[in-house]
């Protein structure tokens, strides 16, 4: 337990910091972002207590929020998130009781479900970020180019880390 | 009273995600002039020493073309001395019985650079390595080689926070370079290279490819400093003012070197100015 605390808070630190120091600068296409720091809520482990999971969401954002100047923005998007971390997964998943203790990872789901999985959270979350961000546009079909442009680039990016951090 | 804690501990999620919403919901909305701020934004001392640490770093990788900007301006710099100093020499002559002398050290320059920068929000702020300790005030304006860049929003210690030209809510009094006509210069999201005047008099000439200079009317930015060139007119649906758009002069995507402006006579002009303002 001891060994996963210390493992999670160096991936919350670095996440962090490649958000605001490298990511934040790259825009693909003048409309893809990466939002690569909400890998850390989607590797929390499924059996967490919810409160932990929201605190721990809620600051994972404002950590962000605090380096990118965008106050409030990512604290709101990732505490909603965090909160659908388990109804997401159980729409691919069963519930299985050997499985809940671990990081969720192509490993333990299968690497269809892992992708699924890992898809729809990047997915709200680019809804979600970009609606309350540009919540005074009326130019929908901009903001779901951009959304679904940054779901892309996210979710692959999760994927590339996912695959250098854990060997399955 | 136990049933009040088993309700609390049963429902406690519900409470827990209702605290961190209204939080963030907070954050997103207040406005971010208190005091505050200064530890929600990136001029914070952790944050400060995060970005001037990699700016540290990378800056290097630009020191080429911010070189070869530098000895361009100075290039140009070097020629208006030249100038100035020939027309001084004249101007002497005549002016030597007038008592000025107070506006001559008006304006001051204290050199930063941008440590963190971006422009894909609608509201865009950028970080700088000079803080209080260097004299920097919220208020006071960024101008970087080509134009003016910005307004100092926060200030910490060592680092400040700026509110970009690109930045919705921030609106900068500026002119047609040469007329009196003075618009307010807004930025509307999207393309980081063009801005537009608004509230320009219907009777205001311009050309293509005038520039556009502030106006002076504030204490944040003396008269005369580029901001952009005229592109067109952009048609309106209520009749009474121009809209121009304007190519802004420098390139936010690339900022580096940059300079805030101090006004000797700030104080002064702003205690005048909140005396006049009687009904």
């Amino acid at each position: 337990m001891n060994k996963s605390v210390i493992s999670y808070t160096i991936l919350f630190v670095i996440l962090v910091l490649i958000q605001a120091l490298l990511m934040n600068h790259i825009v693909l296409f003048d409309s893809a972002v990466c939002f690569i720091f909400i890998y850390f809520l989607i590797k929390l482990p499924i059996d967490i207590s919810a409160n932990l999971c929201l605190t721990l969401g809620f600051f994972l954002g404002l950590s962000v929020d605090i380096l990118s100047d965008t106050p409030g923005l990512n604290a709101l998007c990732c505490t909603l998130l965090a909160s659908l971390k388990r109804p997401v997964y159980f729409a691919y998943e069963q519930h299985d009781d050997q499985k809940r203790n671990v990081a969720p990872s192509i490993g333990t789901m299968g690497i269809l479900n892992f992708c699924k999985y890992a898809f729809s959270m990047s997915a709200i979350y680019c809804l979600l970020a970009f609606f309350v961000e540009f919540i005074e546009f009326t130019d929908v079909v901009g903001i779901l180019i951009k959304a679904g442009a940054s779901t892309l680039f996210t979710f692959l990016m999760m994927l590339a880390i996912d695959s250098l951090l854990y060997k399955n | 009273m136990r049933n009040l804690l088993n309700f609390i501990i049963k429902y406690s999620t519900w409470f827990v995600f209702t605290f961190y919403v209204l939080i963030s919901c907070i954050l997103l909305v207040k406005s971010s002039d208190n005091h505050f701020s200064v530890y929600m934004s990136s001029a914070n001392a952790i944050g400060g020493a995060i970005y001037r640490t990699s700016s540290e770093v990378t800056e290097y990788f630009g020191l080429l073309a911010v070189n070869q900007r530098l000895q361009e301006s100075n290039a140009k710099l070097e020629n208006e001395v030249l100038n100035l100093r020939q027309q001084l020499s004249q101007y002497k002559v005549l002016a030597q019985d007038t008592a000025s002398g107070v506006m001559k050290d008006r304006f001051g320059y204290i050199g930063a650079s941008v440590i963190n920068n971006s422009t894909r929000h609608p509201r865009n702020h950028f970080t700088i390595d000079r803080g209080s300790n260097d004299g920097v005030m919220p208020g006071m304006g960024v101008v970087d080689q080509s134009g003016v860049v910005g307004i100092v929003d926060v200030t910490g210690k060592n680092t400040s926070r700026v509110i970009s030209l690109l930045n919705q809510n921030q609106h900068f009094s500026a002119k047609v370079k040469n007329s009196p006509y003075v618009g307010s210069l807004t930025w509307r999201g999207e393309d980081p290279s063009i801005a537009f005047l608004e509230e320009v008099p219907r009777h205001a000439k311009f050309n293509i490819g005038d520039t556009i200079v502030t106006s002076g009317f504030s204490t944040t930015f003396p008269e005369g400093i580029d901001i952009g060139t005229v592109m067109g007119k952009v048609k309106t649906a209520d009749d009474t003012f121009l809209v121009l758009k304007i190519r802004l002069a420098s390139n936010f995507k690339t900022l580096g070197t940059v300079r805030v402006i101090k006004d000797g006579l700030k104080q002064e002009l702003d205690s005048i100015r909140s005396i006049g303002t009687y009904e």
